[in-house]
């Protein structure tokens, strides 16, 4: 059977593509998603190239979340002619299918992608026309990827309108997974617009969403994952997407929508965010650095092969901190998905929130309050990773079954 | 009213045929078997004239491309026009052996050992079916034979549904066909677009619950519809009986995958269920 590489794939984009190249050559990540949305077809020919000359498995996410968006990068790409409206897509007929997924072969096999990513639109509650487009655009992109020898993964990208609740995930979920794919490229867009989510119920959903899809037997790429890869791997995704900015931390469907002005203040340019594994979030350098005491400094600041400057107190640039957060997320994600056994995943993803809420409560104690809600999920997603165990004991053990 | 033929009249219009007796007739089909002049044994089934031709040629176009010890083997299709009208008919294989019904009961419980490779086959066979993006819709105990040898054989695919196809069925009703006892949560409430392959999957779990713990997990006698509907939607009661908790732990959380009521937390494939079979035969 055709399969795609366990572990963290870099989820491209605006301006990662470098930095995905020198994650690549320290080790760092399997696979790469490319962004249309980000890179022109030229350039996502050339770097697809040099990522694949890296041993990197290479997807393209054909971005259809919302198919009405376009931008110049995007126009650049051959499956461009068929983004348009919803209800338009909805209406298209075998013959226009079949000039589609022509377009898709096309694209693919230029990038040499080895892993085919079905196009799908959001996934809304009470859609069935949204459910039936989905279907018909799965089923031409699964003989494409056919075709070309590469696993499809089917995208099941669920929208606000569905994860609001327990009854309509399960029904979107039920209906998405109809398919015969060779896996699932997993998005979720959480109800409220965190930088990473802090609602318990919402974060539970998440995971058992996760471990839904993975009891189907069939991989999961959680696609936009950053340092929710924790979270989703500990839940039984084989891979997860991980980007530097923010807003590939999460699925956000503004990214596909025309680019809001530019808000005025603020520091033009803010000091770096260091990525710790022991806090499993960001500490603001060196501001906040230098008010912990040495042994909590100590504690917090692993190094990765992007921050030795940090080590040595020197001056660190925004784009070490960007590589130094990757490194550090990819080598977590490496080391929970070699974990073959779902509960010792959970486990081990629960030691590490829970020295997260330790140190952060260190830090607490000491009076400094981190900016940007640094300290605000990493009890929420322990809390709601031991709910999961506890409700979902069987979905673990019969994932393990599959596993053995 | 079952379709029904003399068999006296049958014989003298099939002389190539050796007609040996009647087999239960259906609605739609009067059911016959026979031995052709090589001495094979065949199921020969007589199409009732108010029977749907497009669904026929769905039956015939499901059975065509599936070729797999464990479903009936498709042999012969015909039809001729005379003066009173259209006839069709179709030839199977005729499966030596029982119906599965006729090996479930309460003083029959399978042990795991003798489940483990029954529904190792079932799984296989459906996972045919899978390939060719076939759901059968009327899976039971007596569309089932168990060969003398102990496999079994699906056959009657007069309800089958080829996902890639248009239904014959308007979009609201179409997901309630087949046999209410043997019924998903999805077939007494859904649409036709929530049909697939995890609908027979539910009902291979209700078959082999009751080859396990010897008797229905959500039906009794005298249910009305209302009542088995709302069991089978909701009810996990047979997950506490006595017969269930003696089970090994995998076997429970395999009987408890295939019977979810979410397709989601169903086995997504048959092909997945038979490897677990293996691991637990």
């Amino acid at each position: 059977m055709i399969s795609m590489k366990t572990g963290a794939w870099h989820q491209c984009g605006d301006r990662s593509q470098k930095m995905v190249v020198e994650e690549l050559q320290t080790g760092k990540g399997v696979g790469v998603v490319l962004s249309p949305r980000d890179l022109d077809y030229k350039g996502a020919t050339k770097y697809a190239s040099e990522y694949r000359s890296l041993g990197a498995d290479v997807a393209i996410d054909p971005q259809f979340h919302t198919p009405s968006f376009s931008n110049p990068h995007l126009s650049s790409y051959p499956t461009h002619a068929f983004r348009m409206s919803i209800a338009n897509l909805v209406g298209i007929g075998e013959q226009q299918l079949s000039a589609f997924a022509k377009k898709l072969e096309e694209e693919n096999s230029k990038l040499g992608a080895t892993v085919l990513i079905a196009p799908a639109v959001l996934y809304e509650a009470g859609r069935a026309d949204v459910d039936d487009l989905n279907r018909r655009l799965f089923r031409v992109s699964k003989a494409v990827g056919d075709s070309l020898g590469v696993p499809t993964l089917a995208t099941v990208f669920l929208a606000r309108s569905v994860t609001q609740s327990d009854a309509a995930t399960n029904a979107a979920l039920s209906s998405a997974t109809s398919g015969n794919c060779d896996g699932w490229y997993f998005g979720f867009e959480f109800p409220d617009a965190e930088r990473l989510p802090s609602n318990k119920d919402s974060v539970v959903r998440f995971c058992r969403s996760t471990l839904a899809l993975a009891c189907t037997g069939l991989p999961v790429l959680h696609a936009f994952a950053g340092p929710m890869a924790l979270l989703s791997i500990a839940s039984g995704a084989r891979a997860a997407g991980v980007g530097h900015f923010k807003n590939l931390w999460r699925f956000d469907r503004d990214r596909w929508s025309p680019p809001k002005q530019k808000q005025k203040g603020g520091p033009k340019k803010p000091p770096p965010r260091f990525f710790s594994k022991a806090l499993w979030g960001t500490i603001v350098y060196p501001d906040e650095v230098r008010q912990l005491g040495t042994s909590l400094q100590t504690r917090v600041l692993q190094p990765s092969p992007f921050s030795m400057p940090v080590g040595q107190g020197l001056d660190w640039d925004r784009w070490s901190a960007s590589k130094h957060l990757v490194s550090v997320v990819c080598d977590e994600v490496a080391a929970v998905a070699a974990l073959v056994q779902p509960v010792a995943a959970v486990s081990h993803a629960k030691r590490v929130l829970q020295q997260a809420v330790r140190n952060h409560a260190a830090i607490a104690a000491t009076g400094l309050r981190l900016r940007d809600d640094a300290d605000a999920y990493q009890a929420v997603w322990l809390a709601a990773l031991r709910d999961v165990e506890k409700a979902c004991a069987q979905d673990l053990n019969y994932l393990e079954l599959l596993r053995q | 009213m079952p379709f029904e033929l003399p068999i006296d009249l049958v014989r003298k219009q099939y002389p190539e045929l050796e007609i040996l007796c009647a087999l239960t007739p259906s609605e739609q089909k009067a059911a016959f078997k026979a031995r052709d002049r090589n001495g094979n044994l065949l199921c020969l089934k007589i199409i009732s004239p108010d029977y749907q031709i497009d669904r026929l040629q769905r039956e015939l176009l499901a059975l065509k491309g599936i070729k797999h010890p464990c479903v009936a083997k498709f042999v012969e299709y015909e039809f001729c026009v005379d003066e009173s009208g259209e006839h069709h008919h179709l030839i199977e294989e005729y499966v030596e052996g029982s119906d599965l019904a006729d090996h479930l009961g309460p003083e029959l419980r399978w042990t795991v050992e003798r489940a483990a490779p029954f529904f190792r086959d079932f799984a296989s066979a459906l996972a045919a079916l899978e390939g060719e993006r076939v759901v059968h819709r009327d899976l039971k105990p007596t569309n089932v034979r168990v060969r003398t040898d102990g496999t079994p054989v699906l056959i009657d695919f007069g309800l089958a549904r080829h996902l890639d196809l248009p239904s014959l069925t308007p979009t609201a009703y179409g997901a309630r066909i087949g046999t209410p006892k043997y019924f998903s949560p999805e077939q007494f409430t859904g649409t036709r677009r929530d049909i697939d392959c995890r609908t027979d999957l539910f009902a291979m779990g209700l078959m082999m619950y009751e080859a396990l713990i010897g008797s229905h997990p959500f039906w009794t006698p005298g249910m009305s519809w209302d009542a088995l509907c709302d069991s089978v939607c909701t009810s996990e009661q047979c997950f506490g009986r006595e017969g269930f908790c003696d089970l090994p732990p995998q076997w429970q959380a395999l009987l408890r995958r295939l019977l979810a009521k979410e397709r989601i937390h169903r086995p997504s494939r048959a092909s997945q269920v038979t490897k677990v079979l293996e691991k637990l035969g």
